[in-house]
């Protein structure tokens, strides 16, 4: 149907809380981070100079630590997650038992919907300083403190939440897979882990890609996890731009990094949808 | 008999990872709910010798706890109502009508998906501040409105999509208003897609730390924050007694949305992210 006046007008409320509370407070950053910050001060003053000295400091070689540690253990974690997420959603998918399917749909959602609180500290009474693991931990010789230990328990953080995720989205790709293909291959004589690696898994790949792709950028943003499992060791970028509001009031340098960390988001969504549409659909 | 070999192995192995990460999601959890019934005065290692309910007690008789936790379900609900409203209405109009920029308009209104949450939080604390925006939870409420909004949009879009236009077409033709074919058609056919948003909505205001850590103020504070500065400050187990009610909660939500939904059809929705 086409709209008329009236029926735009239904998306007043809706367009009117985004350019509010999104694009004006986006744009006010983008303002912010452009700002001269004087040391001392809460944020920015109002006639402060505008300067490019907020993004040469994001070169500081001090800073590429977080970038690195951020982009490599979203990387490690949804890799991880694709890769046990996978042959977890085969298995739920291709579920012949009907109320075994169910409940497994529901057992995954339930974990999904599980505060990110619940699984911090669930993990942290786990892996933590007083820890079931920490006899075990005690018998390898791994120490608590060390960074590469703590690194891992991050992106266990991580993977709590992002294996049920990545299994639930590719549940709905295998399903339209269809079985008879890998069966073919089988017939004809593959191995059955080959007829699935050369067959299902680049049926799917679509939806492999989507599920890669929302679990690094909810891992590159990932603000709760490395701050309670990191201990202050191992630190993301969101933690970063915390700090900066938090302890220094730097606003115009909290500024320059939540532009980056916005633009690497939107610019890694892109580049893989792009490249996902381009390979797959011959466009 | 090779291939047969090699397939033992691989399906052996696949088996024992799918095993080890149920265990790695459950065994955590259960390890932190044992633990809330802890008898003992202090943080010590798994399992209890003696159960007690000393940690809830604890919990319930906290009033920063309680502060936190009545804030939260205030906040959860009055930004649920608000965003389940211009959800259903915006994705109404977005499925039902052609207009100029329709693409870019859905593509805005889902941006928050991709939007870090903190880059949220921030941007709105200097921007409300800059307006003079001071009350804490007028403050939050901004923040979780428009963090849930896309997904009651999304959720809602996915319901509406099933159902035909020729429905309220043949209302329309037949003598009905607008407004009656959408609340006598329309609204009754889409009420699940609008009560799963609904329930999404809900589940993240209740959970999001990474927005509202920006925008509290020392008397009003969501109890995800609460409960992580009490993280940060000491492990109490009053925290695991907090953390089964949150799970409880959760329960409640899938309960809800498998009585409207039927948690097989939720696959097909936009339940995620991104």
């Amino acid at each position: 149907m086409k709209a008329t006046r009236t029926t735009l007008l239904l998306l007043v409320p809706a367009t009117a809380a985004f350019v509010l509370l999104l694009a004006f407070p986006l744009f006010n950053i983008v303002n912010e981070s452009f700002k001269l910050f004087v040391p001392g001060r809460v944020g920015s003053a109002e006639d402060a100079p505008y300067t490019l000295q907020n993004y040469s400091e994001l070169l500081l070689p001090a800073y590429f630590n977080y970038y690195f540690t951020t982009f490599r253990l979203g990387f490690l974690a949804s890799v991880i997650a694709l890769a046990i997420g996978f042959p977890m959603a085969y298995v739920v998918a291709r579920m012949r038992w009907e109320l075994g399917r169910k409940l497994s749909i529901g057992f995954l959602i339930a974990l999904m919907f599980l505060s990110v609180l619940v699984r911090v500290y669930s993990l942290e009474l786990t892996f933590g300083s007083v820890g079931v693991l920490r006899p075990v931990l005690r018998f390898l010789d791994i120490s608590q403190n060390d960074r590469t230990y703590t690194e891992w328990v991050v992106i266990a953080g991580l993977l709590h939440y992002i294996i049920p995720m990545s299994a639930l989205t590719l549940v709905g790709t295998i399903q339209n897979v269809n079985p008879r293909l890998a069966e073919a291959a089988m017939s004809l004589g593959a191995a059955r882990w080959k007829a699935h690696l050369t067959v299902t898994v680049p049926l799917s790949i679509r939806g492999i890609l989507s599920a890669f792709l929302i679990s690094y950028t909810l891992c590159i943003s990932a603000f709760v996890v490395p701050m309670v499992l990191g201990k202050g060791r191992v630190l993301f970028v969101s933690n970063l731009i915390y700090n900066r509001f938090s302890e220094i009031a730097n606003y115009p340098g909290g500024s320059s990094l939540s532009v980056m960390l916005l633009v690497v988001s939107l610019l890694i969504v892109y580049l893989i949808s792009r490249i996902s549409i381009r390979r797959w659909e011959g466009g | 008999m090779a291939k047969r070999h090699g397939d033992d192995i691989a399906l052996c192995l696949v088996a024992l990872v799918l095993a080890c990460t149920l265990i790695f999601l459950v065994v955590p959890i259960i390890i932190s709910a044992g633990m809330s019934f802890d008898a003992r005065p202090y943080l010590a290692p798994f399992p209890p010798p003696d159960l007690s309910l000393q940690w809830y007690e604890r919990f319930f008789s906290d009033p920063y706890m309680l502060r936190g936790l009545r804030t939260s379900l205030v906040l959860a609900f009055t930004a649920t109502c608000v965003s389940t409203a211009i959800g259903t209405v915006t994705a109404f109009v977005i499925d039902r009508y052609e207009f100029r920029g329709k693409e870019v308009m859905t593509a805005f209104f889902l941006s928050p998906l991709v939007v870090p949450g903190v880059v949220v939080g921030f941007a709105l604390l200097l921007f409300l501040s800059f307006v003079g925006v001071f009350d804490g939870f007028a403050r939050l409420l901004a923040g979780h409105v428009i963090i849930t909004i896309p997904y009651t949009i999304r959720t809602t879009l996915a319901g509406l999509v099933g159902i035909p236009p020729s429905l309220s077409e043949a209302a329309l033709s037949l003598g009905a208003t607008e407004r009656q074919a959408f609340w006598d058609i329309t609204f009754p056919l889409a009420k699940t897609g609008i009560v799963a948003g609904a329930v999404f909505a809900f589940a993240f205001s209740m959970d999001d730390v990474a927005v509202s850590m920006f925008l509290t103020d020392p008397t009003t504070y969501t109890l995800p924050v609460a409960l992580i500065s009490m993280m940060r400050a000491n492990f109490d187990l009053s925290i695991a007694a907090a953390a089964l009610l949150l799970i409880g909660v959760t329960l409640a939500l899938i309960l809800v949305l498998d009585r409207v939904v039927g948690l097989d059809k939720v696959i097909g929705q936009g339940i995620y992210r991104g």
